[in-house]
């Protein structure tokens, strides 16, 4: 089970390119003007074991950031996640072990092979060599991908890719998985494919998995999640089953209960002013 | 124990990835194990020419039909004398003739036998290295014959040879046969200190800007091991690797020597089993902390581009430092050994010198390495976390 309460942080950026020294000796000579962004201001949502939760809203809402506190890449400014209840700022390693995260980036090493890129992650998470490889064999049987095992990950397709980086992410067999937009660059066989393993995953003989997973993409929501959580603008703006939603805003389409969620009259007049092709979103 | 055990999964995987990387390996390789032996076959040819010419003695002069005296004297000295080709001055700027050309005006006999002091000419191009080494001894050779004429005139009027040399000039050269030697050998230090960054380079930006390109940094933060045991493997594979490029360029000099083609330099340079151990114990600690160092600079870039744009300056630096040793001409300063890359080339150049090396001249290099690395290592685990999202 993932909880996170009142979650925060914010950067401060500036407005120039920070390259080495010549950006540091620019910033300087423009005098250091540092914006303040705020990319989370108060999320909050919980997760319980043998659902999956969707982790709904625009580009730039504060999902990736989220994550990436989640996974204690980021410290928080402000807030509490905490991962079987184990608190993830106190003990990130101990979290980390129940975790299995599929980040934003999700780079192979291309001179090893799958089997090698994911017993590695094995091996790192304190795993034995056999039962990394043996674990890695089962999960190659999973996700169909056997024929890749002893292929070098080079000349990988975008499918073959995600599925050696999610089994890498779940060879400790954890019990929470963090998805962050696992659907991106992938074909629609592959996308399907990924929606019956996560089913499996959440099912009792899956091992009833703590399932989080970030998206903008309406239809994965209504085909997969058992709950849905929206974030808009750093903040938790609704959260519920895709029915409580759709009563909620008295839409009988998502998308529309999603854009009336997540974007004030305001912003939703004026994407209708812009212009067709900017309203598609 | 689990921090070291997780510490060598990374090594063990990092060398794997190195060393999979066969064609840059391969080029690295290639490079610094021939580098040696190609530098000193180099160097031997070179002196080999010159000592050949000077055993050919051959001396080319324009005009040697007007001093018969002269001819006879070469003669006598064993020397054959050969007829310069007429474009003799051309041949020489173009380099394509490799001795200095004798000039003897017509009147060289009757301005002679008249006490003139007839002038002979002695034709070299300074920028033609090779006409340039032989101008010495072609000049001696005349001052011979000057000195035996003149103690002939002498004697015939019965005064002393003696009297024309009041002094007699002896040199004393304090330099043993191997401290002449690093005159030719000096630039030895040098190939093997690049060959030993150029080979740590490329494993040092692979494991950290490489990586951040891919966009596997931030995975593998997701795992849950300390970040200064992740930087600790990271670091100790790129090391392994510079040192073994060091094992190899220092080794490569043994077979090197053999084929030495100057016996005069074969004997000058004494490099044993001793002497690349001595290398050995100066270059390895250089490779652990050029490796530290090259990854701190290579953490903060983006890709791997980047990184090698930013690692020109370390580079440049460490290319650029053992200059000083080479000009300041053999007069060396107690801060040199504080410098790095400088202490390293100062310390190699002792060694080919033949001399041993103490404790307090490895010590302090060392103690400036180790303190390197612990920099660099502590920067990069410092800077990880922030690098691998951003």
């Amino acid at each position: 089970m993932i909880a996170i309460e009142h979650l925060a942080k914010r950067f401060s950026a500036s407005g120039v390119a920070k390259k080495g020294l010549g950006g540091g000796l620019a910033r300087l000579g423009r005098g250091s003007a540092l914006r303040i962004v705020h990319a989370v201001r108060d999320v909050s949502f919980e997760a319980p074991d043998g659902c999956i939760t969707g982790l709904l809203g625009p580009n730039g809402a504060g999902k990736t950031t989220t994550l990436r506190m989640l996974a204690g890449l980021i410290t928080p400014d402000a807030g509490r996640m905490s991962v079987d209840g184990i608190d993830v700022v106190a003990q990130p390693g101990a979290a980390l072990a129940r975790m299995g995260v599929l980040s934003d980036a999700r780079g192979l090493y291309p001179r090893l092979t799958a089997r090698e890129n994911i017993v590695y992650y094995g091996r790192l998470q304190g795993m034995p060599a056999d039962a990394a490889n043996a674990r890695a064999e089962q999960l190659a049987q999973m996700f169909e991908m056997n024929a890749l095992l002893d292929r070098r990950t080079d000349g990988f397709s975008q499918g073959e890719r995600m599925k050696t980086a999610l089994a890498r992410a779940l060879v400790h067999d954890p019990a929470n998985i963090v998805l962050d937009e696992p659907t991106n660059g992938l074909d629609v066989l592959a996308t399907r494919a990924l929606r019956d393993s996560l089913r499996w995953l959440r099912s009792p003989e899956g091992g009833a998995k703590c399932i989080v997973f970030s998206t903008h993409i309406m239809q994965e929501v209504e085909r997969l999640c058992d709950g849905v959580v929206v974030v808009s603008h750093g903040r938790t703006v609704a959260c519920g089953t895709v029915g409580d939603l759709l009563a909620q805003t008295g839409e009988a389409d998502f998308e529309e209960a999603f854009v009336r969620l997540a974007f004030s009259s305001d912003e939703r007049a004026h994407h209708e002013v812009a212009g067709p092709f900017a309203g598609a979103a | 124990m689990n921090n070291l055990r997780m510490a060598l999964t990374v090594y063990r995987k990092e060398i794997v990835d190195a060393l999979r990387d066969r064609r840059t390996l391969l080029t690295v390789l290639i490079s610094s194990v021939l580098m040696g032996p190609a530098v000193l076959v180099a160097i031997s040819s070179l002196v080999a020419t010159f000592e050949s010419r000077a055993e050919l003695r051959e001396v080319y002069v324009v005009g040697i039909e007007h001093a018969p005296s002269l001819k006879n004297f070469f003669e006598r000295q064993t020397y054959t004398v050969k007829p310069a080709p007429a474009d003799f001055e051309t041949q020489l700027r173009k380099a394509k003739l490799a001795d200095p050309v004798v000039v003897i005006p017509k009147d060289f006999e009757a301005a002679l036998l008249r006490g003139d002091a007839p002038v002979v000419e002695v034709v070299v191009d300074s920028a033609n290295q090779r006409s340039q080494a032989g101008a010495g001894r072609i000049e001696r050779l005349l001052g011979g014959f000057g000195r035996e004429r003149a103690a002939l005139t002498l004697a015939l009027r019965g005064v002393s040879v003696d009297l024309l040399e009041p002094l007699q000039i002896e040199d004393r050269d304090l330099a043993s046969t191997q401290t002449r030697a690093t005159q030719i050998t000096g630039m030895l230090p040098y190939f093997v200190m690049m060959a030993v960054l150029y080979g740590a380079l490329n494993a040092a930006l692979d494991t950290t800007a490489g990586e951040r390109e891919r966009g596997s940094l931030e995975p593998l933060l997701m795992n849950p091991l300390d970040r200064w045991v992740l930087v600790l493997g990271k670091w100790a594979a790129v090391a392994s690797v510079g040192m073994l490029i060091a094992v190899l360029s220092s080794l490569s000099f043994l077979p090197g020597q053999w084929v030495l083609r100057s016996d005069t330099l074969a004997a000058m340079f004494q490099y044993g089993l001793r002497e690349a151990s001595m290398f050995l114990v100066v270059l390895l600690p250089f490779a652990a902390a050029v490796s530290a160092v090259l990854m701190a600079v290579a953490i903060r870039c983006k890709s791997f581009k980047e990184a090698q744009a930013s690692a020109t300056v370390v580079m440049l630096a460490a290319s650029l430092l053992p200059l000083i040793n080479v000009f300041s001409l053999g007069s060396e300063s107690p801060w040199y050994l504080w410098v790095p890359a400088l202490a390293q080339n100062v310390l190699m150049t002792h060694v080919l010198k033949g001399e041993t090396l103490g404790a307090a001249q490895v010590g302090v290099p060392l103690a400036v390495c180790v303190a390197l690395t612990a920099l660099g290592v502590w920067f990069v685990a410092r800077t990880l976390r922030s690098a691998a999202v951003r």
